[in-house]
Parts: structure tokens; C-alpha cells; sequence
């Protein structure tokens, strides 16, 4: 046997000579790679019990819960902000987000797939009621009009929403239109044809959008959601940062893009627009009408919307405020939603919204879900944490709000 | 390897003693059972492909309830109010004639391009430059879709806009479909034909060079001897033999243009119309269930327009790969016959 075992290899040399290399180097390399698939696998279990003891670490005897929350690709990076910071107090709490779509997050919540889900867009309180689900606001989100324009005098254009609704209606299509240029006193505006870009997939922001859209401007057509059919011919683009890069290589576009983006929006020169109130829309001329989306402008907003509603809820739309007699916020089948009645300094204002079971199958777990969302708006919601992806803290009333209704989740 | 072929048929057909006893006694030898076993194991593998086909056609099916099958779900116009406030339209064929204005362009300039390569690897270059050829071709199979969209929306469109198309438009504007309004941001039909015509390629010039490496050398030596030049030989004999190779090349590609998403979706531009030229924004098919996705999981009504959608993409892609495989998996004896006739 121990003959035979070592008497092949040099037989094998004599006998065929130069062409024995070739199994050989074979052999090294199977040998090779055998040896990396054995290193990998035990990197990644090693690793994965690294992080699974570190993970358990401290808290020695208790159980062990990975939260999971999938939805909104605005809503996360702030969640992954969030989660690791959670984990330090309760080392035994893990938070895994998921960036996947404002439609999934609402899916995969009503599925019971998932913790948490995030979305933009609030789920209609009697949809959330047939799946025993809560919104809950997290944060205050903005949208911004950005614009390609070069050459302009001022460092923001004033835009209201029937101006907006025109331009990507098609009615308005070149930039020096005499109602932008009324809106823009003393502004000289270039002789360039308007490009009005969209979102192509599915996204809050455009049900921000289009609802400010349909707000203003009375021959809106179409409604709102997080789809629409656009005129034909607009470029759609892929996410906010799609619509980033799509509108840096448009001259002359004009695109709605999420706040989390408006450092990498400012960083590729473009600019973006003051937008008009509810009174801009009727005398779109005075200047005072035009509001700048500073953090104080979009809280105030928010502030003046919800401190008053009847009855009180926070699946509400804080497009332009709520205008007055205008019809009310609807989205999907059914169901209608109050709007706020109340002026508003900056009008594409909106609510972040995670989404949780009031019927948790196990309710010990909803504990740790229900203490995650009450300290991530109360001491969770630190100032650096907001202003990393431009998010605002919850306005008093909707903390309030939020706290009244985790203390009804049944936890064990 | 063709030429041992046709060989054991008049073997078989003479029903020499040699081989085919031979299987009976290797039977007896393993016992019946081992290869009834083979047989129970192999019959449920071999269907489980048809059978996944079947369940995602059930899927669909089922989550669709073919609930917008009137005639205008077979026409040209979408209009989709996601508030409600107006009837919804879900015409298909407006999205099949956008997959056909974008696959169809791109799939001729692939199948040229890959048809110049595979005839150049086989016929023309050197075996090391024939290896590195057929190598970068492969590697560009490698390459996930994701990556060719992110480069055509941040690389390509802002040259496409400012350079390609206006170019294209200069020489060829007096053509129907070259001339008319640009893209400004450069996305569109015509950035998702050149990025499909690039994912499409390995597919064709593999196919096709492996056609073109199965014609029998002794057509092509008949036709060297005969005194044609090589490039006589390329076409009228190499070409004729592995034709119905090519067009089985030609079939799969045109799968996988009418069926890429991803790439197409970032840069298509994403337009709800039949595209009045070949630069402005359009929407495929796949890319529209793509990015629309999302959406429907908020409209119950648009989901099963899109899981519709799917069904008609589904037996799209069936036919197209169905005729492909045919075509293709047929080459072997095919190349004996019509070799016969070249």
C-alpha cells in the first residue's frame, strides 16, 4: 500500500514526461482553490460568531432579537443611523434595516414579513385597521424643486405649485414663460426649453409631488400616488440619486428630489427653487408668498398642520398645509383622509412612517419594537442624527400622538 | 466529431453485433434496479423545469385573475390614476412595440457585430488572438446588468446628449426615425439599443462561433480545393452550412434583449409612449414591470395589470427562446444536410 502510494507520481514523470505538468498544476490549483473555499468558510463563521457573540455580549442570560424593518429608501440610511446607536443601550436588540420601497415596506408590514415597515406615504387608516396595522411618524421629510439653469441672477427661483403642475403638464415649456417670469420680478430668465424629469420607480416622493400638483392647480389631471402617467416624452430616472445625476446632465431640467439629497445635489451645482404658499397659487407676483425650505420654514409647517387637526391622526397629507375647501387626500382604493387647514410656510412637507402589528404574534419581541420607535422619537432623535440625512424632530403633537399609540400595542 | 456521426447510423441499421448487445449485458451486470432507479430519478428531474414554468404561469395566473382582458388591455393606450379620480387603460402593445423598437435595432447590430467575431475567431485570426477575442467577449457576459445601467446613466447619457445624438441626427436626420427632437439628459431608446446591443453580443457571437466551428472540414476543404478564397468559403459555405445556427444565435439574443430590466430601465428614459424617433424616452416592457413594481403594492388594481404584464412577457420570452432552441439545438444534424446541399 505505501508502495503503491508513493510509487505512481515519479512513474507518471518518467513515463510521459514533459507532459506531466499539466495534471500536476491542476492538482495545485484544485488544491488552491480547496484551500480558499476552507478559509472563506472559516472567515465567514468565525465572523458570523463573532458578531453573534458580540451581539449577545453583555446582557449574558436574555433573549436575543434582530428587529427587521423593510420599506422606504428615504427612511433608511436615518434607520441604519439609528439602529447600531439603539444597540449600544440594549445589546441584545438588533436593528436591520432594509431599503426596498415605500410599496414593499407596506407589503411586506401587511404580510407580517416584517417588524417594521417604512414608507412615505401613510397606509390609509381603515387599510391599516384590516391588517391590524399603526402609523407611526418617525421624522419630517421635505421635498425640494431642483433646476438646471445656468446663468441665473438669483440664488433660488420662485416656483409655486400651478406653475409647477404647468410645467410638467406641458402648458409651460420654456423657462422664460411670463408666469415663471412674473413670479421672478427683475429675474433675466434664458430663452431654453423647460425639461420636467420624474420618478421612474415607484416613490413617496412622487406622491409628494403630484399631490402638490393636484392641490394647485385645477387642470391637474390624472391625481396622485407613487406612480402617474406622465406626459409622454419626460425622462424618468431611477431613485433621487438617478434624478440627481439625470438633472446634472439636463440643461434646462427641472426635477423633484427628496431633502436627504441635497448635499449630493448642491455638490453637482445645481440649484434649487423657493416654493410658493397657498396664497402663491392665487397672486403668484408677491414675493412674500415665496418660501424657502429652511429647517424652520418646513417645522413650522408641520407644527401649524398638525397641532390642530380634527379628529386628531397622523396619516395626513402637509402638502400645502391642507387647502382650505379643497378636496381630501385620498391614496389607494377607498377611504378619505382629513387634510390640515391650515397655512404653511413651506408647502412640500411630509411625514416619515414606519408601520407596526397591533396584534403581534409574539409579543414579547413587539416589546423591544415599541421601545425601539419610543426612543427613536424622543432621545433617539438627536439634532446630528436628523441633520446627517436632513430630516426634522417630530413636532410636540405628533410625538404626543405617537406615544398614546405605542402604549396601545399589546407587549408581553 | 460530425463526421463519427452519420457513421453508426448504417452501423445501427445493419444491426452488427457489436454495441448494441452490449447495453443489455452492462444492464444485467448493474442490476435492473439501479437504472429503473435512474429512470424514476431522471424523468422528475427532466420536468422540473417545465413544471417551474408551469407553477409561475399558474402564479401569475392566479394573482392576475386576467382581470383586465377586455380589448383594450391588447391596445396601444395606458393611462393608470393611481387616486382613482379616472378609469385606467392597461394597453400591452403599446409596452411590445416600445421592447420591439428597442430589442429589434439592437438585436440586427449585435447579430452583424457578433457574426464579424465569430467568423474572425474562426476563420481569420491566429489562435492566440482568436483565444483573447473570445475571451473579452465572454467576459462582457460576465458583467451584471446593474453595472452596464449605472455606466450608460452616469458615463454614456451626458455624451449621448451632448454628442452622439445630435451627430446621429446630422448625418441621418433625413431618415425616418433619425431626425426630430433629442433627449436632452441623453436617456432614452437609443442609449438602451447600444446598451442592449452590448449585453446581447456575448450571447450571439458564442452561439454563433460554435455554429460556425461545427461546419465539417471536409465542406470546407471541398471548398478550398474547389478554388475558392477564403472569404468564398466564409459565405457560401461556412454560412450556408451553420445557418440555421445563426439564427438560433439570433433567437436567444432577441430573449434576452426583449427580457433585460434592469439596464434598460436606467436608461430608457421611462416614458409612457411609442417614441416618435429613436432618441426620446420610451419603456420596454420589462423595464415597466420593473420600476413599477413598488407602486403596485400600493394599488391592488395595478398589480394585476402588471402580473398580466408579466404573463405576456412570459409567453414572449417563451416563443422567442422555444424558436431559439429549436433552431439551435437542431445545428448537429442540420449542418450534415445542409451541408449536403452547399
Amino acid at each position: 500500500m505505501s508502495q503503491a502510494a508513493s510509487a505512481p507520481p515519479p512513474a507518471n514523470e518518467t513515463l510521459i514526461g514533459g507532459t506531466t505538468r499539466r495534471p500536476r498544476k491542476s492538482t495545485v490549483g484544485v488544491g488552491l482553490a480547496v484551500g480558499l473555499a476552507v478559509v472563506l468558510l472559516a472567515v465567514g463563521l468565525g465572523g458570523g460568531y463573532a458578531l453573534g457573540k458580540s451581539l449577545g455580549g453583555s446582557s449574558g442570560g436574555t433573549t436575543q432579537y434582530t428587529l427587521t424593518e423593510t420599506g422606504s429608501t428615504l427612511i433608511y440610511p436615518y434607520l441604519n443611523l439609528l439602529g447600531p446607536n439603539f444597540t449600544k443601550i440594549y445589546p441584545n436588540v438588533v436593528i436591520s434595516p432594509a431599503g426596498t420601497g415605500s410599496g414593499t415596506g407596506i407589503s411586506s408590514a401587511e404580510q407580517g414579513l416584517v417588524d417594521i415597515g417604512g414608507t412615505d406615504a401613510y397606509l390609509l387608516p381603515n387599510v391599516a385597521a384590516q391588517y391590524n396595522l399603526i402609523n407611526v411618524p418617525i421624522a419630517i421629510s421635505s421635498q425640494l424643486i431642483f433646476y438646471n439653469v445656468p446663468g441665473l441672477s438669483v440664488p433660488h427661483l420662485n416656483l409655486n405649485g400651478t406653475v409647477l403642475a404647468m410645467i410638467w403638464s406641458g402648458v409651460i415649456t420654456n423657462w422664460n414663460d411670463p408666469l415663471i417670469q412674473a413670479a421672478n420680478p427683475g429675474v433675466s430668465l434664458p430663452n431654453l426649453p423647460i425639461v420636467p424629469l420624474h420618478r421612474s420607480d415607484g416613490s413617496g416622493d412622487t406622491f409628494m409631488f403630484t399631490s402638490l400638483c393636484f392641490l394647485s392647480w385645477k387642470g391637474w389631471t390624472g391625481g396622485y400616488g407613487t406612480t402617474y402617467s406622465w406626459k409622454a416624452g419626460q425622462p424618468g430616472y431611477q431613485g433621487n440619486a438617478g434624478m440627481v445625476t439625470g438633472l446634472t446632465n439636463t440643461r434646462g431640467g427641472i426635477a423633484y428630489i427628496g431633502i436627504s439629497y441635497l448635499s449630493s445635489a448642491l455638490a453637482a451645482g445645481l440649484q434649487y427653487a423657493a416654493l410658493g404658499d397657498q396664497a402663491a397659487n392665487v397672486n403668484g407676483t408677491n414675493p412674500a408668498n415665496y418660501i424657502l425650505p429652511t429647517p424652520t420654514n418646513i417645522s413650522e409647517d408641520a407644527n401649524l398642520a398638525l397641532e390642530n387637526l380634527q379628529p386628531p391622526s397622523v396619516a395626513i397629507s402637509l402638502i400645502l398645509g391642507g387647502v382650505p375647501g379643497a378636496t381630501n387626500l385620498q391614496l389607494g382604493a377607498g377611504g378619505t383622509m382629513p387634510t390640515a387647514q391650515y397655512p404653511t410656510p413651506y408647502p412640500d412637507v411630509n411625514l416619515e412612517y414606519t408601520l407596526i402589528s397591533t396584534h403581534p404574534s409574539n409579543p414579547a419581541r413587539q416589546t423591544w419594537v415599541v421601545t425601539f420607535l419610543e426612543w427613536a422619537i424622543s432621545s433617539g432623535a438627536t439634532a446630528p442624527r436628523l441633520s446627517t440625512v436632513n430630516f426634522l424632530p417630530l413636532t410636540p403633537a405628533v410625538v404626543g400622538y405617537d406615544m398614546q399609540a405605542l402604549a396601545s400595542v399589546p407587549i408581553g | 466529431m460530425d463526421r463519427r456521426e452519420p457513421i453508426p447510423r448504417p452501423a445501427d441499421g445493419a444491426s452488427t453485433p457489436t454495441p448494441v448487445p452490449a447495453l443489455p449485458n452492462r444492464r444485467a451486470a448493474n442490476g435492473e434496479g439501479r437504472s429503473r432507479l435512474r429512470g424514476w430519478l431522471a424523468s422528475p428531474v427532466a420536468l422540473l423545469p417545465l413544471g417551474l414554468v408551469a407553477l409561475v404561469a399558474a402564479v401569475l395566473l392566479w394573482e392576475s385573475r386576467l382581470a383586465n382582458l377586455g380589448p383594450s388591455f391588447w391596445g396601444l393606450n395606458y393611462f393608470f390614476d393611481p387616486s382613482g379620480g379616472a378609469p385606467s387603460v392597461f394597453g400591452v402593445s403599446l409596452f411590445l412595440v416600445d421592447s420591439a423598437i428597442v430589442a429589434g435595432p439592437a438585436l440586427a447590430l449585435a447579430s452583424g457585430l457578433s457574426l464579424a467575431i465569430a467568423i474572425s475567431t474562426v476563420v481569420y485570426l491566429p489562435p492566440a488572438p482568436s483565444r483573447l477575442l473570445t475571451l473579452l467577449t465572454n467576459l462582457l457576459a460576465g458583467i451584471p446588468s446593474v453595472v452596464y445601467g449605472i455606466w450608460g446613466y452616469v458615463v454614456l447619457a451626458p455624451y449621448f446628449g451632448t454628442t452622439a445624438q445630435p451627430t446621429l441626427r446630422g448625418f441621418l436626420g433625413w431618415l425616418p426615425g433619425f431626425g426630430g427632437p433629442l433627449s436632452a439628459g441623453g436617456v432614452g431608446s437609443l442609449l438602451a439599443i447600444f446598451i442592449l446591443t452590448i449585453m446581447v453580443i456575448p450571447i450571439t457571437a458564442a452561439v454563433m462561433r460554435e455554429s460556425l466551428r461545427n461546419v465539417p472540414n471536409d465542406l470546407v476543404e471541398a471548398g478550398l480545393a474547389l478554388g475558392a478564397t477564403p472569404w468564398e468559403v466564409v459565405r457560401r459555405v461556412r454560412l450556408r452550412a451553420a445557418r440555421r445556427g445563426l439564427w438560433g444565435a439570433v433567437f436567444l439574443g432577441l430573449g434576452r434583449a426583449i427580457g433585460e430590466s434592469v439596464a434598460v430601465a436606467m436608461v430608457i428614459g421611462a416614458s409612457i409612449q411609442i417614441p416618435p424617433n429613436l432618441y426620446t424616452p420610451s419603456t420596454t416592457l420589462a423595464s415597466f414591470i420593473f420600476y413599477q413594481l413598488d407602486s403596485a403594492f400600493f394599488y391592488p388594481n395595478l398589480l394585476t395589470a402588471l402580473t398580466e404584464f408579466a404573463l405576456v412577457l412570459l409567453a414572449v420570452a417563451l416563443v422567442v427562446n422555444l424558436l431559439g432552441q429549436r433552431a439551435s439545438g437542431a445545428d448537429a444534424t442540420v449542418i450534415v444536410t445542409g451541408g449536403g446541399r452547399g
